[in-house]
């Protein structure tokens, strides 16, 4: 039996992909548009990590492996970002 | 006689088993630290005079730069993990690795790349000269020219490989193999600060790779990521190095206070003060603040100044963790009773140096005194009195206190304490005097007789020296201990934890007496501990295959250059296919014990920690990649319009069949979850075709690209970098799935083989795991190139 979650997280994918290719048309090099398209971007990732990858599912402690990866990875962006001025 | 020596190499050359692996690591970093040393000695000798011409400047950088590299990468780390390798699943009462042959295979990738850095002196032009730092563009073979730097750079990617995979193996060890009886709570001392070692390697390491593979790409492919000056590339290079710089420190030191904790306990015979001080606020405080200063190596960059009073104060917050584990060492002492064996007058000694480096190292947090000590000899000063005078005196102490146990057999101590003092008295006179030449530069190879740099620099050459003849002493110890020595009692300093044979494992709900688990003497025990020498030759033959490969990669564009680098892949592709047909038909099987403390994993399984652990590095390594793009792009006068290169239509048209095939691969694991083969076989197909279609598509891309001048030897700046990081971003991800898609070839196999089952599919779920994370990268290549 086919858990309906694994297709909705797909249909989501292919329509937020649908939906950038759409934004960066109509809303080319603006700011705004850079934002939304990241948001769609993170959130699809998001969303394969929760249900492909089955994080929902398991427990604190694998899920704290992702969250430091991610904490690390937040910091030197930000400052090797910031170090441009 | 012939057949008895071939059975004794085979045993070490294909050797799983952690206690000859440990060895292996020790005597090698040893190798290593000689090698090191050397090269120090050369240095010291062309410093002890003013205007001295005995090395080339040249030669004397080289010689710099490879002390530096070979000592931190080659000999302090992997001393550390010798140790590990031995004692962590003693301690923990575990049998090996949570992966034996993945632990040969690192200790072979830490040797091969170890062999890159020592043949890079002997080819023209001789080895890397821009400082152990390799700060950019000096790495680039504009500066660097010849394949002696390209040796180096790649020698180092196959050590950063091999600890990402020892990373891996340790912490699914440390938490998923330890014996019943063994909480968390009587985990001993070195076991934690090895384990604590780890999680920094784990999560600073993949900067390092990235970075070191971002400069062989420029090297020999001609991509120009540190060799553009309008994309500022030092600063780039600097925030990716240190990132992991920093961290190394403790990834260096660490292991050192894990063997003091050890020695301190059972020489003062008492437990150890504030353990769980000690441990909390290493985990909390230390281990995250780790990644968290590392611009303070970058003041004098120019960096602005809101960040350098960021990292001054977190520079200054990480003393502090530090200083309460020195209170608690010298707590411990203090009503202790005390017994001043080598161990423990070489971990008196790592303290007394460290208490030194660290009260120095405290002036480099501010960002003024920084400014005039950064280049000088203070720093050096410094950061050998950290990294060589705790870490060495450490891992000494750990060499003397463990010697009983791994040759049966005792050391003389009468020497061993003419050791110490000599090298005591040797490592102060070497840097003492560096810490007042805080004028002097640190990167010259000669030097004009100005003030006190003739008296000073001709003291700290022969405190070299005499600090370079006490190890002598110690490699005599050794040897000597290991063949002629007279035999030890099965526990002579009377330890409390389970490496020791007499010491039997706890019972499960056993209290634990303050400050950790002192075990109650069972003489049965002695000489029972199991050696099960699985041997397995495809570590060392993958590690070939893929030392000849590279070997080959400098001199690619020569017929020699791609004939060696086939060679190698064959090798590779043998070995391989070989540990797939192992794997096939169970031919290297490892038992897991039924029982055991897991938590907080007793959820899941060992391959799955495992793989989540490999993952989260993962994260880092194609997280640190997509930053270096966006900090290019950033600091990129300009870049190339959306549309204008990258068909639009094609890459969303690439990206759901990418995602599709992430739902099919879904699909595929819920099939075996329901025990139903056929559809796991169908779904791994459609899987399968899907990524060979994202694949097709690519590859025809890529074609179209370079016909329409999309090319990273563009005389184009904007359209060469831009290219750079197309190709060079995307391609590393085609090469993940690419390999996905090898993988996915022996899952099939295994699949129509019936050996997957409703109870057995670990297999499949790890791969799940991994196919859905190449789908999230991608959910960020696509837009970052093709729509932003």
């Amino acid at each position: 039996m086919v858990k309906l979650s694994t297709l909705y997280v797909w249909a989501y994918i292919v329509a937020a992909v649908m939906a950038e290719v759409y934004i960066s048309a109509y809303m080319r090099s603006s700011a705004s548009g850079y934002t939304a398209i990241s948001l769609l971007a993170t959130s699809q990732a998001t969303a394969v990590v929760l249900f492909y990858m089955q994080l929902k599912e398991e427990p604190n402690s694998i899920r704290l492996f992702a969250v430091i990866a991610l904490m690390f990875l937040a910091a030197l962006l930000a400052a090797m970002i910031a170090t441009l001025g | 006689m012939m057949e008895q020596a071939i059975n004794w190499l085979k045993g070490w050359l294909f050797t799983t088993n952690h206690k000859k692996v440990g060895i292996l690591y020790i005597f090698t970093s040893c190798y290593f630290g000689f090698v090191g040393a050397v090269l120090a000695l050369l240095m010291r000798t062309q410093l002890s005079v003013p205007d001295n011409n005995f090395l080339t400047g040249n030669f004397y950088n080289q010689a710099v730069t490879m002390h530096g590299v070979i000592m931190i990468f080659w000999f302090l780390s992997p001393l550390a993990i010798g140790f590990a390798n031995y004692f962590v699943p003693l301690q923990i009462g575990a049998e090996d690795l949570a992966f034996p042959r993945l632990n040969a295979l690192s200790y072979w990738l830490y040797l091969a790349g170890g062999i890159f850095e020592i043949i890079s002196f002997f080819v023209p032009g001789g080895s890397a000269n821009g400082g152990w730092t390799t700060y950019q563009p000096l790495g680039t073979s504009q500066f660097s020219p010849g394949a002696g730097p390209t040796l180096v750079f790649i020698g180092w990617i196959l050590l950063t490989v091999s600890v990402t995979l020892g990373s891996v193996n340790f912490i699914t060890t440390i938490f998923w193999m330890r014996a019943p009886g063994v909480t968390i709570s009587r985990i001993p001392m070195f076991t934690w600060f090895m384990f604590f070692t780890i999680v920094a390697m784990l999560f600073s390491f993949p900067a390092l790779i990235a970075a070191l593979v971002l400069l062989v790409s420029d090297r020999v492919l001609g991509t120009v990521f540190f060799s553009l000056a309008s994309i500022q590339p030092s600063i780039l290079w600097d925030n990716l190095f240190w990132f992991f710089g920093h961290p190394e420190v403790y990834i260096v030191l660490l292991p050192a206070f894990g063997v003091i904790a050890e020695v301190l306990q059972v020489f003062s015979g008492r437990p150890l003060a504030a353990k769980n001080v000690i441990l909390i606020s290493t985990a909390i405080i230390v281990l995250p603040l780790s990644f968290g200063v590392w611009m303070h190596h970058m003041f004098v960059t120019g960096v602005p100044l809101a960040l350098q009073n960021v990292f001054s104060i977190s520079t200054i917050a990480i003393s502090l963790p530090f200083d309460l584990i020195t209170l608690a060492f010298i707590e411990t002492l203090l009503h202790g009773n005390i017994r001043l064996n080598a161990p423990m007058l070489f971990a008196l000694g790592g303290i007394v140096l460290f208490i030194i480096g660290g009260i120095t190292g405290v002036f480099l947090s501010s960002p003024v005194l920084d400014r005039v000590f950064r280049g000088s000899y203070f720093v050096v000063g410094h950061f050998h009195y950290v990294m060589v005078g705790a870490a060495i005196f450490g891992l000494i102490a750990g060499i003397y206190y463990w010697l009983p146990r791994m040759t049966g057999r005792m050391y003389n101590e009468g020497l061993a304490k003419i050791h110490f003092i000599v090298s005591f008295i040797g490592f102060n006179v070497l840097y003492f005097p560096m810490n007042l030449l805080t004028d002097m530069p640190r990167r010259i190879f000669t030097y004009q007789s100005i003030g006190d740099w003739p008296l000073l620099n001709g003291v700290a050459s022969i405190g070299a020296y005499i600090f370079a003849l006490a190890q002598i002493a110690l490699a005599y110890q050794v040897l000597n201990t290991w063949f002629r020595g007279p035999p030890s009692p099965p526990n002579p300093w009377g330890a409390a934890t389970l490496e020791w044979p007499q010491v039997q494992t706890p019972v499960v709900g056993q209290e634990a007496p303050q400050g950790g688990w002192i075990g109650e003497l069972n003489t049965e025990n002695v000489g029972k501990e199991k050696l099960h020498d699985n041997l397995s030759s495809r570590p060392i033959l993958l590690t070939a295959g893929i030392f000849v490969a590279l070997l080959g990669v400098p001199y690619y564009s020569s017929s020699l250059g791609i004939a060696t680098i086939l060679i190698g892949l064959l090798i590779l592709a043998y070995s391989v296919i070989g540990w797939a047909m192992d794997d096939l038909k169970e031919r290297f099987v490892v038992q897991d014990s039924e029982a055991g403390e897991r938590w907080p994993f007793h959820l899941v399984s060992k391959l799955k920690l495992g793989m989540w652990t490999f993952l989260s590095s993962e994260i880092i390594f194609f997280g640190t990649f997509i930053g270096a793009y966006l900090y290019i792009r950033a600091a990129s006068p300009s870049w190339i319009a959306v549309g204008s290169v990258h068909s639009i239509p094609i890459g969303a048209l690439n990206t759901i069949l990418l995602v599709t095939s992430g739902l099919t691969m879904a699909l595929a694991l819920e099939s075996i979850r329901e025990g139903n083969q056929r559809n796991l076989l169908a779904f791994l197909g459609i899987t399968f075709l899907l990524g060979s279609a994202f694949m097709g598509i690519k590859v025809s891309e890529w074609a179209d690209l370079a016909s329409k001048g999309f090319l990273i030897s563009s005389q184009n700046q904007v359209i060469s970098i831009a290219a750079s990081s197309y190709y060079f971003l995307v391609g590393l991800h085609g090469a993940h799935v690419t390999a996905g898609l090898i993988v996915m070839i022996y899952l099939m196999k295994k699949t129509i083989n019936g050996q997957y089952t409703k109870e057995e599919h670990r297999g499949i779920e790890n791969f799940a795991l991994y196919w859905a994370f190449v789908d999230v990268i991608w959910c960020f290549l696509f837009p970052l190139f093709y729509l932003m």
